[in-house]
């Protein structure tokens, strides 16, 4: 990650709530985060469904975006002030040209589409219990970094059920 | 102009006016009410003012984008009005005062400021649903009548750029409050 990092040449800062992307804009930045947490989530008829989450040391992205040049739904915010690296569609297209630096982004690329599948597999296991333990196991860092109501929301779960099984 | 870059502006510009009054929601009220006299407004009332606006434009675009029995097109020309309109709303290096028409003028409402910014960014993300929806419809022929008379219709496209301008318009306007406060030695504590 960090080789992919240092291809920035441009920081931006973002306060508590702020949006780095908005839905229906065409971001193909890459980012990586300093420091600070971002969730991704889309919104239908406004209600708001977080997809993942970033923190430090994280990479990033609307993929759809970085991989197509089209617009994309995603909303990216930040939770609580963040600082990340901005690398452009072009560093990235440079950097990819060599051979090892090109076997390290598909192995980034392979281990998010692990990630995906357990995400899949999250969505449709029907026990809140069952998706609050499954989550806990995978990431528990997750549960430092960022504010419980957001994981509830990631969970498909209201903060009080999430509150429930913590005690439980 | 294309119709897909122009959305992508507006859409920009929408992202740095939701950024731009997140970090309104810092200030302290006495920030937020500040007025530098009687007759000026602070900076609750610009966005109250604002939110007026969307009250009226949002339900209105909403309405005819959903019934518009047209199709997208790829090129946006901008009509004469609607263009006057746009350009006629963003602010100058100087001040240009213009007239407030009264229902729109929330001067001594009482406000929440809760309230206030909280139905602003609402408005902000609804105004971006819109934006996204329009891409299913013509920029050109749908037609969205004004606030000023039901006789004025504009472009769909140059109701957006006019909204946002309008927005940009009172968020310097917020700015120079600001600016105001802080050479008054009221800077917030």
């Amino acid at each position: 990650m960090r080789e992919i990092a240092e291809l920035s040449d441009k920081t931006i800062t973002i306060e508590r709530n702020e949006f780095l992307k908005v839905k229906g804009s065409i971001d193909t930045n890459v980012y990586y985060v300093e420091s600070g947490s971002l969730r991704i989530f889309v919104s239908d008829d406004y209600e708001e469904q977080t997809i993942r989450f970033g923190y430090k040391e994280n990479l990033i992205v609307s993929l759809d975006s970085f991989l197509t040049g089209k617009p994309s739904v995603f909303f990216i915010q930040a939770i609580k002030k963040t600082v990340v690296k901005v690398i452009t569609k072009s560093q990235m297209d440079n950097f990819l040209k060599s051979e090892p630096n090109s076997v390290l982004w598909t192995k980034i690329l392979e281990n998010l589409v692990l990630q995906q599948m357990e995400r899949e597999i999250d969505i449709l296991t029907n026990s809140p219990k069952e998706r609050y333990l499954r989550v806990l196991k995978r990431s528990p860092q997750l549960f430092q970094e960022i504010p419980h109501r957001h994981i509830a929301n990631y969970l498909r779960m209201s903060a009080e059920t999430l509150s429930r099984l913590k005690k439980s | 102009m294309q119709s897909e870059k122009l959305i992508q502006s507006l859409i920009e510009q929408t992202r740095q006016i939701i950024n731009q009054v997140e970090r309104l929601k810092n200030c302290d009220l006495h920030t937020l009410t500040w007025r530098e006299n009687q007759s000026s407004w602070n900076i609750l009332e610009c966005l109250e003012h604002l939110n007026l606006y969307g009250d009226f434009y949002l339900p209105e675009i909403e309405n005819k984008i959903k019934n518009a029995g047209t199709k997208h097109e790829a090129e946006f020309k901008s009509g004469f009005l609607g263009n006057y309109f746009a350009k006629s709303m963003l602010p100058k290096d100087r001040l240009n005062k213009m007239k407030t028409f009264k229902d729109k003028n929330p001067l001594r409402d009482e406000l929440d400021h809760v309230v206030v910014m909280d139905r602003f960014i609402h408005q902000q993300i609804r105004l971006l649903e819109l934006l996204n929806l329009s891409e299913n419809v013509s920029l050109n022929k749908v037609k969205i009548r004004t606030s000023i008379s039901r006789l004025i219709k504009l472009k769909l496209g140059d109701t957006f750029q006019f909204l946002i301008n309008h927005i940009i318009r009172h968020l310097k306007q917020i700015d120079r409050i600001q600016e105001e406060m802080k050479n008054a030695g009221q800077a917030s504590f």
